[in-house]
């Protein structure tokens, strides 16, 4: 569809936990702006895929290039690149809001991180708790401090793991309000998720991991979520 | 320069944490003082303590230490905030650096309290001239059960029976430090009985085999930290 090259190109991709093959030849091609859902069954390797592109885990064989760089030679120009969001909030409890986003501005060599810290407070509806023990924030609450924490940097590409497991009726907002803005502002982003119906809604294309590899994939004019069931119970083979 | 920054952004970063929650330091301390009272009950003022004491208090400082090891990346993998360190642009070896310098400065804070206790219970002879020659055995020994202990506990961090994994791992690993610590602690406690240039060539050997055992463990660290810590 596009003559540019991919802005993340994965070829082949296997990734082994020891005779178990997670991923068994994945290939997968996104576009600079592109905003790609990946739907799969439990233990498709949605998470071992996010988290090999984000550089945590290494991989088997096969080959990642994001924005030019190749991840297993450049992962410290790719960990500037990415924010990651999960369920898991990447916080520490014992340290309050703005001492956890000021630590983590200190990790991404953010100069005065000040001003970024106030003004992602403030989207996140936190700023008026910024100096209260993580701790003590209820999970939502939390959660919302977590996205914040990923987006500190600013990133290009944000990965996010079924982002809202868990998230409150509040915190869902905040995210679908973000999601919508990172849309705008032309970021590069790939969510997983079990949830069609989340998922179609701000998605521009889709994808399904089955058996460790990309069994379907669409980009532009997305079916509907009735559709989408009948094309997911086809090639994966489970309930969403 | 940013690597030096990483890694005091992470020791403040642990120190802030732990004086928020003294879990660590407190029992450490607990764990040292009750060791030198108990040994106090057990040998009172008897001619063997002398001949013991340098043990007594390497076994206080070495378990004190241990129990600090095995927390020291636990706040890293509460919500997997490990993970929010390794998709940060910095090299991990910093991670490695910082988690061996908190340690060293835990540790080191609670032979400060400790050091003047045990002195009262338990030693006779004054040893203020080479006091200097203490703390340079302490802060050698303190740097090599940090940078082993780091190592070791990121390595255990990741088992099931992590506590239980920690101490299997690191005390067959540091017996020549226990080892080179006693025997230094020892000479300088008895230094008025002991003839001098004999003393000067005892204490060189064990200091040398300190720092040489601190350099190696340090490099080894260094070198495969990231592969411990990786998936």
């Amino acid at each position: 569809m596009s003559k540019t090259p991919p802005f993340i190109c994965i070829d082949s991709l296997d990734k082994d936990f020891g005779r178990r093959k997670v991923l068994n030849g994945l290939s997968l091609d996104v576009c600079k702006g592109e905003f790609l859902t990946i739907f799969g069954p439990n233990g498709a390797g949605k998470t071992t895929l996010l988290r090999i592109l984000s550089t945590l885990s290494g991989f088997s064989s096969g080959s990642i290039v994001i924005d030019g760089f190749e991840i297993k030679e450049n992962p410290a120009e790719i960990r500037e690149k990415i924010g990651f969001i999960s369920h898991n909030l990447l916080l520490y409890k014992d340290l309050n809001a703005y001492e956890n986003l000021r630590f983590y501005g200190k990790m991404y060599n953010i100069p005065s991180p000040e001003n970024r810290i106030s003004e992602l407070l403030q989207k996140v509806e936190l700023d008026h708790r910024k100096f209260d023990v993580v701790g003590s924030f209820s999970r939502g609450m939390q959660q919302r401090l977590s996205i914040a924490r990923a987006l500190l940097h600013n990133p290009e590409i944000i990965f996010l793991d079924e982002p809202f497991s868990g998230l409150d009726v509040h915190a869902s907002g905040v995210l679908d309000d973000m999601l919508e803005d990172f849309k705008k502002g032309n970021h590069t982003l790939i969510m997983t998720t079990h949830n069609i119906e989340i998922g179609l809604a701000h998605a521009n294309s889709v994808a399904i991991l089955s058996g460790g590899k990309i069994v379907y994939s669409k980009r532009g004019n997305l079916p509907d979520s009735d559709d989408f069931k009948s094309i997911y119970y086809e090639y994966a083979g489970d309930k969403a | 320069m940013s690597y030096l920054r990483h890694i005091m952004a992470l020791v403040q970063k642990d120190i802030i944490a732990e004086l928020r929650t003294k879990e660590m330091l407190n029992s450490m301390l607990i764990f040292a003082l009750l060791t030198m009272v108990m040994f106090n009950f057990a040998f009172g003022s008897s001619s063997a303590m002398k001949a013991v004491s340098s043990g007594l208090l390497w076994i206080a400082f070495l378990f004190a230490s241990l129990l600090g090891l095995n927390r020291i990346f636990v706040h890293e993998k509460d919500e997997n905030c490990l993970d929010g360190l390794m998709l940060c642009p910095i090299d991990r070896s910093a991670i490695y650096f910082s988690k061996a310098i908190s340690s060293f400065i835990f540790l080191s804070l609670v032979e400060i309290i400790a050091l003047p206790i045990f002195t009262i219970f338990f030693i006779q002879e004054s040893f203020l001239s080479h006091l200097w020659l203490l703390i340079i055995i302490l802060v050698l020994s303190n740097i090599g059960l940090s940078v082993v202990g780091t190592l070791l506990s990121a390595i255990s961090i990741n088992t099931k029976a992590r506590d239980l994994m920690l101490p299997i791992l690191f005390l067959p690993v540091i017996v020549p430090i226990l080892v080179a610590a006693v025997k230094s602690t020892e000479l300088v406690l008895s230094v008025s009985s002991i003839d001098t240039q004999q003393f000067w060539i005892d204490i060189t050997v064990w200091l040398r085999t300190l720092a040489i055992y601190d350099i190696i463990f340090a490099l080894v660290g260094f070198l495969t930290f990231e592969y411990v810590i990786e998936e």
